[in-house]
């Protein structure tokens, strides 16, 4: 056993040099800038009508946004955070230093998640702003829509924008997880886009599973069942949007669920590093 | 801080083996063959060898970044492969690159606080290696603005500030101006006063032959040659005597009052100055802490 003991200060020191470095990235403060303007720029396509109410069009649009730019930014930003440290070789100068393997891989991790923590934070505050303002309009133009107030809630929507931080910091797990015994990095880029249709998609194989057929595809179906992670779990914003609150029982359930594939995630990344040769 | 004891060799490999998977079908390439070495603690051994020869693949598992396909290696007697062994190791990589968005003091303290530095010594203990090689005024620069020297001199810098009782260097004067390399090696004479232990590798080997106490020389991963510099590049029965030109005639006398003594005159040249000692002279070696020159 090694004298030298696992330290939370180095990986808080590693997770925070990351975060530095992601926030002087031009790619991904375009994708932030790109996702903030699609938000705020929301109320411009209001004059659209898609047979849905419209504040309930403004939080799909919000919320979609955040899962699509928020999902190219976390694969983005492991990839990258990740390859730079090998490819210019400062993981040679810090893992020389007496830095276990599980900090370094740790610290990236939580770098990244710092980086999508602020991503729907800054979305979530930004559709939180525009849709007060524009529930406000509607109620001082047409109170009889509004008959019992507000339909929105704050808590709701910032609920809802956690989970989609929360979906993230499952990709980002498996991201790593990718990168940990990837060469390249547009290998690591194209396979996160692949976790995360098929985690879209989990649910059909469950479904699939739960259905019957061959013995073979139950199986199949069973292992990606149980290996991805169904990110429609995550989606609340559909709700949100149609003023349904937001159970916490519900919210604390996929919050574990979540924890438990970030831990897995984490922990096969860690031990895919291990022996990684630098 | 570990307790070793002073008698335990810096770095001991016992048969060490490398090998490197190599295409699709998995070839073996043998980096490191049986390899075997000790480096006493509180001297600077040079490693030498031509490209591809080992160094920077037995460099990497001394500092546990490989695993040893074969033998051992250990630093201070611990197994390079636990985090302890690299608590007194300080390493600078060959052509550094650090992180270009913090500035050189941000870069050391990031490193040092890695080490364990903290509370009221780390300032201090930064300000003080920055200053050691010079970069005080460059310090709070980006070190993506930086020149190839002053990249090594940060980077000799991340590599001392723990104080660290092995320094690994590998290759620190490559890309470095003559001026640079001889900065380098007085640091390096430095931290043998300082009775740290160094393990350098250099294709300068005029600058191996002024420093290091020994050195070792591999070739194809094996060891063909490994001693004190002083016994390997000899000396110790033969003299040069440097005076004014002599005549012809006085050439002659000086061959006959050796003969009586039954001693030969080997050799008669001119001596020439090296080119690197006039170009010192004229750059001048106060130039060497110039932060945008040398190292």
């Amino acid at each position: 056993m090694s004298g030298v003991p696992f330290s939370l200060m180095r990986v808080l020191l590693i997770a925070r040099n990351t975060l530095l470095e992601a926030s002087r990235q031009k790619l991904l403060s375009f994708l932030l800038v790109l996702a903030l303007g699609l938000v705020g720029g929301a109320q411009s396509f209001r004059e659209f009508n898609f047979g849905a109410s419209e504040l309930k069009f403004l939080a799909d649009l919000g919320y979609g946004a955040m899962a699509f730019f928020g999902a190219a930014l976390t694969i983005a930003a492991t990839a990258q955070l990740f390859f730079s440290e090998i490819d210019h070789r400062t993981a040679l100068t810090l893992l020389a230093k007496p830095v276990w393997r599980a900090e370094f891989m740790l610290g990236k991790y939580l770098g990244v998640v710092a980086v999508t923590a602020v991503f729907c934070a800054l979305i979530t505050g930004l559709l939180v702003a525009v849709l007060w303002s524009r529930e406000s309009t509607l109620l001082r133009d047409i109170p009889d829509s509004f008959a019992q107030g507000r339909t929105l809630r704050i808590v709701d929507l910032g609920l809802a924008g956690y989970l989609q931080w929360l979906k993230l910091t499952v990709l980002a797990a498996f991201t790593l997880l990718v990168a940990s015994f990837s060469r390249t990095q547009l290998f690591t880029v194209v396979t996160g886009f692949f976790v995360l249709v098929i985690c879209h998609l989990q649910y059909l194989a469950r479904d699939a599973y739960a259905q019957g057929g061959s013995t073979f595809a139950q199986v199949a179906a069973g292992l990606v069942g149980l290996m991805f992670p169904n990110f429609q779990l995550f989606n609340f914003a559909d709700n949100v949007g149609a003023g349904i609150p937001v159970a916490w029982d519900r919210v604390a359930r996929v919050s574990v669920y979540a924890l438990g594939y970030v831990a897995a995630g984490c922990g096969l990344a860690i031990f895919s590093f291990r022996k990684r040769e630098i | 801080m570990s307790t070793v004891s002073l008698d335990v060799p810096a770095i001991e490999l016992r048969g060490l083996v490398k090998d490197f998977s190599v295409g699709l079908r998995g070839v073996k390439l043998r980096a490191v063959d049986d390899l075997s070495l000790r480096v006493p603690a509180g001297q600077v051994f040079g490693l030498l060898g031509p490209n591809g020869s080992g160094k920077s693949t037995t460099i990497k598992i001394i500092l546990g970044l490989l695993e040893p396909t074969a033998g051992g290696c250990r630093v201070f007697g611990v197994p390079s492969a636990q985090v302890e062994a690299r608590v007194d190791v300080g390493y600078l990589p060959e052509s550094p690159y650090f992180y270009r968005h913090l500035s050189g003091r941000e870069l050391v303290r990031f490193y040092a606080r890695m080490c364990g530095l903290a509370g009221a010594k780390l300032a201090p203990r930064v300000a003080e290696v920055i200053d050691w090689v010079g970069l005080t005024e460059a310090a709070d620069r980006l070190v993506g603005t930086y020149s190839k020297g002053m990249l090594q001199r940060i980077g000799l810098a991340q590599a001392l500030v723990h104080d660290p009782r092995l320094v690994i260097l590998d290759e620190p004067t490559s890309g470095v101006d003559p001026v640079g390399a001889a900065a380098i090696s007085e640091l390096i004479l430095q931290l043998k006063a300082q009775g740290k232990t160094v393990l350098i590798t250099s294709h300068l080997l005029t600058q191996i032959e002024d420093i290091c106490d020994r050195v070792a020389i591999l070739d194809r991963g094996r060891l063909i040659l490994e001693g004190a510099v002083c016994d390997l590049v000899g000396g110790a029965e033969r003299q040069a005597l440097i005076v004014e030109k002599l005549s012809p005639a006085e050439l002659q006398e000086l061959r006959g009052w050796l003969g009586l003594r039954g001693r030969t005159l080997e050799a008669v040249a001119a001596p020439r100055a090296r080119l690197d000692q006039i170009f010192l002279e004229r750059v001048g070696r106060g130039e060497a802490k110039n932060p945008e020159g040398g190292v």
